[in-house]
């Protein structure tokens, strides 16, 4: 079968993206800079908007950088086109990393976009699952392959997972609306934006604050890169460090340009708005306010180094290198 | 053909009124619980995103346009090496099959890492959907010209390539356009699965943004858009095919087997064996070609690792054993009902002529709608137990059933059927002395086909709706970089639909041996 041509596409976009930046009287993409790419872990929305801020206002540009952003999607592998280089970085979480490094991906951590994380259980306010006990005795709607996921929230609270009864549902909202379970795991920042956004209140209980403390879209980079591409490295990690503070600073600005540069991903404003808002909790910290984004302690590895253990996925420290980070920051 | 299509206009047009009334009564029945929309809020729907409709719409036929191109190319090229190089022919339709039989769920994220960003998976996808319906007939066609004419051509002189052109060519040219028009709506959806990998825009982006939003109207919306374009692609070509042939090959797709010679049983385990050790040697070769990293591209020897001499492979094993058993459970039911629905509804539309003009259009509509758009809303409907995936096989298998049986039901000799009249032998009786004998080649052609499009209905139910068996666990394993056990998965579901589409065509042998001695070539 032929190959198809990939190139003329990307070729297109960096153009696009050029006379984009031209024309918001930034810098340009020149000839100079050197191609990377950043690979999505979902299909383009505000949950990269900082990426778009970085790209948009010429973070990248600025420093000899021009990123590609690879969109991910329901069937999109994250982890593999970093380990063959066709991407220099990509957004995953710590238990995808650590399960890609037990399966033999040289990965480290460079960088944790969401501090707390977003997985939550989300239920309808008649029948609500305030904390981890109220589980007991209800109908759950997750994909199997989570139940790792319940188990950890299960032993973390001494909650019994055999008066949880689980009924495998992929990732969708309906099952809950229809009444076919009493709560669903999710993350907190899309099924239950959909239902808010369809006018149905529901209740999320976030599992970060019952002990499931875990960083996901965490920045990944090969070792490899981490000790040839250092430059490249620093000079991404700094556009998204400044492309999330701008975010930070006005979510409407990021909502508007996401909506704008993907007028075909069928994206709409109420629910793009909301998605800004409630994941800035997970994405800011007093932690990151006093060290700066994507930050991250020796304190919060030992802890996600304890719920990745009791996933059953035992990883160390090493698996986290804040060395970029610190040059950016520093 | 024509002059009946046209006299059935108006009864078309009573049907979808029908349907439409329908739909409109069950969406007021379950108002407000999000799970299927009325043509109202639709039509509503797409007055107000007529634009993003259209222009994902436009970029998803495009990509499934070049995979229709290139895998029907693929199709007609394999077909005349096969015609060129007969002895090729048993040991290429193997591979063509096992190659068919690759669980898109899998293939999609293998294609993404291969071509990176970009239309190649999606292209590639539709390619890979709609190959080996075309292939098939084609096979059939390049040797469906009677001995007569081949005799006409030597006694005016002319020679092998003349011959080849003037007869095969042309015999063939029906059967082409029979599996062209199954094609079209395959490749619609092949291109939505490929976007479901990583793409930009397109019908399938948009249909995953409609789901996880709860937005029903949206939901609905893409899925009528996209089953219309499916009908309307289906229906194009089969005017094109009328067009340019004097009518339509006498049985769509159906292959006689081969009178078996010498031990059948020692002949298909030797085909199997040639066929596992080049499928080996491909898949190999393949991956070390383009330096694939092992990382995620698993080699044959890292499956033997992990399933039989690895610490742990028990457990591995254990857990493919426990996915294949939940899958099995629920398409061989879905699958055996799609038939016997399809074998019973033709007969039904035979005895009752009349209803065919209302019946058949719907059929048409059921089998076009992408299964990636149909698997969750059925799921929701008929809920999380075994009844909503059976159903969804059973849709997939249905179709191509009915309109083989209807086909094939056709086929019974006038002069028996006269006979049987002038008899006053009941219809009924006519119905099971005459045509169903008739129809079996057909139906017997359509249960073999039907085996890879039942396995892909049930891995796409189980990765997008109900979350568990190997649809599940192929999505899922991806997302938890565990490969070998995708790659396990892959041979499994492959492995899976050839012995089916095996232990069919053995079946076909075995009654037409009983019954129908003259069906097979000897």
């Amino acid at each position: 079968m032929t190959r198809f041509d990939i190139s003329r596409r990307h070729l297109m976009q960096m153009g696009l993206g050029g006379v984009g930046a031209m024309a918001l009287g930034t810098r340009g993409v020149m000839a100079q800079d050197t191609s990377v790419a950043l690979q999505l872990s979902w299909l383009h929305s505000v949950q990269f908007a900082g990426s778009y801020i970085a790209d948009e206002r010429g973070f990248w540009a600025d420093r000899g950088l021009s990123v590609r952003l690879d969109a991910g999607g329901p069937n999109a592998p994250v982890e593999p086109p970093v380990v063959t280089g066709n991407a220099l970085v990509g957004i995953s979480a710590a238990d995808y990393t650590a399960s890609a490094v037990q399966e033999g991906a040289p990965f480290r951590i460079i960088g944790v976009a969401m501090q707390n994380n977003p997985f939550a259980i989300a239920s309808l306010p008649d029948n609500p699952v305030n904390e981890p006990k109220d589980m007991e005795g209800k109908r759950i709607g997750m994909p199997l392959a989570n139940m790792p996921v319940l188990q950890t929230l299960a032993t973390l609270n001494d909650v019994d997972i055999d008066r949880i009864e689980v009924i495998p549902t992929q990732y969708d909202a309906a099952p809950l609306v229809a009444g076919e379970v009493d709560c669903l795991l999710c993350w907190s920042t899309d099924l239950p934006i959909a239902m808010y956004v369809q006018g149905i209140d529901s209740v999320t209980m976030l599992m970060a604050d019952f002990g499931y403390t875990l960083h996901s879209q965490t920045y990944i980079a090969t070792e490899d890169s981490l000790a040839n591409r250092r430059a490249d490295l620093v000079a991404l990690m700094a556009g998204e460090v400044m492309g999330w503070e701008e975010y930070r600073r006005d979510l409407d600005a990021a909502t508007d340009l996401t909506l704008a540069r993907f007028p075909d991903a069928g994206l709409d404003r109420p629910t793009q708005i909301e998605q800004a808002r409630r994941q800035v909790p997970l994405m800011f910290s007093d932690l990151t306010d006093a060290n700066g984004f994507g930050w991250w302690t020796d304190d919060t590895v030992a802890r996600n180094i304890e719920t990745l253990a009791l996933l059953g996925m035992p990883v160390d420290a090493a698996l986290w290198d804040r060395s970029i980070l610190e040059e950016v920051h520093g | 053909m024509t002059a009946l299509a046209r006299h059935d206009l108006p009864r078309q047009a009573l049907g979808v009124l029908a349907v439409l009334l329908l739909w409109h009564l069950a969406a007021q029945a379950v108002l407000g619980s999000y799970m299927l929309s009325g043509p109202l809020a639709v039509s509503a729907y797409l007055a107000d995103h007529h634009a993003l409709i259209g222009r994902a719409l436009w970029v998803t036929v495009q990509n499934a346009g070049w995979g229709f191109l290139a895998g029907n190319l693929a199709a007609i090229l394999l077909a005349l090496v096969v015609a060129l190089l007969p002895q090729m022919r048993v040991i290429v339709a193997a591979i063509a099959l096992v190659v068919f039989c690759l669980p898109l769920v899998a293939t999609g994220p293998v294609l993404r890492v291969l071509y990176g960003p970009g239309p190649g998976p999606q292209i590639t996808l539709a390619a890979l959907s709609v190959y080996y319906t075309t292939f098939i007939p084609l096979l059939v066609g390049l040797r469906a010209a009677p001995a007569s004419w081949f005799d006409l051509m030597r006694l005016y002189g002319r020679g092998a390539w003349t011959t080849f052109v003037q007869v095969r060519l042309m015999a063939a040219l029906p059967y082409l356009m029979a599996g062209l028009q199954i094609a079209a709506p395959a490749a619609f959806l092949g291109a939505m699965v490929g976007e479901f990998t990583g793409a930009e825009r397109g019908m399938g982006v948009l249909s995953i943004r409609a789901m996880r939003a709860l937005d029903v109207d949206a939901t609905w919306a893409i899925a009528l858009v996209a089953a219309t374009v499916s009908m309307l692609a289906y229906g194009v070509v089969g005017a094109l095919a009328r067009r340019l042939t004097h009518g339509r090959p006498d049985i769509l797709l159906a292959t006689a087997p081969e009178r078996a010679r010498g031990n059948a049983m020692l002949r298909g385990a030797g085909l199997a064996g040639v066929t596992l050790l080049v499928v080996l040697a491909l898949w190999w070769v393949a991956m070390e070609a383009f330096d694939l990293s092992r990382f995620f591209a698993k080699r044959p020897d890292d499956l033997w690792r992990f399933l039989v001499t690895a610490p742990g492979a028990e457990a591995n094993r254990a857990a493919l054993w426990a996915a294949s058993s939940q899958t099995l459970v629920q398409v061989v039911p879905g699958y055996l009902a799609g038939l016997a629905l399809g074998a019973v509804l033709a007969m039904v539309l035979v005895l009752v002529p009349w209803l065919a003009g209302a019946v058949l259009p719907v059929a048409i509509a059921l089998r076009s709608v992408p299964i990636v758009t149909t698997a969750p809303l059925i799921v929701l409907a008929l809920g999380r137990g075994s009844a909503g995936t059976i159903t969804i096989v059973a849709v997939m298998t249905f179709f191509p059933a009915l309109v083989a049986c209807i086909q094939g039901l056709r086929q019974a000799p006038g002069q028996a059927l006269d006979m049987m009249r002038i008899y006053a032998t009941s219809p009924l009786m006519r119905l099971w002395h005459a045509q169903i004998p008739a129809m079996l080649p057909a139906f017997f052609a359509a249960a073999r086909l039907s085996v890879p499009a039942a396995v892909l209905a049930v891995t796409v139910a189980e990765w997008l709706a109900t979350g568990r068996g190997l649809g599940a666990l192929m999505a899922m394993t991806a997302s938890t970089s565990n490969y070998n056990m995708l790659w396990a998965a892959i041979v499994v579901v492959a492995a899976g639909s050839c012995l089916g589409y095996a232990l069919v065509a053995w079946l076909e042998r075995a009654v037409f041996a009983r019954v129908a001695p003259e069906q097979l070539r000897g």
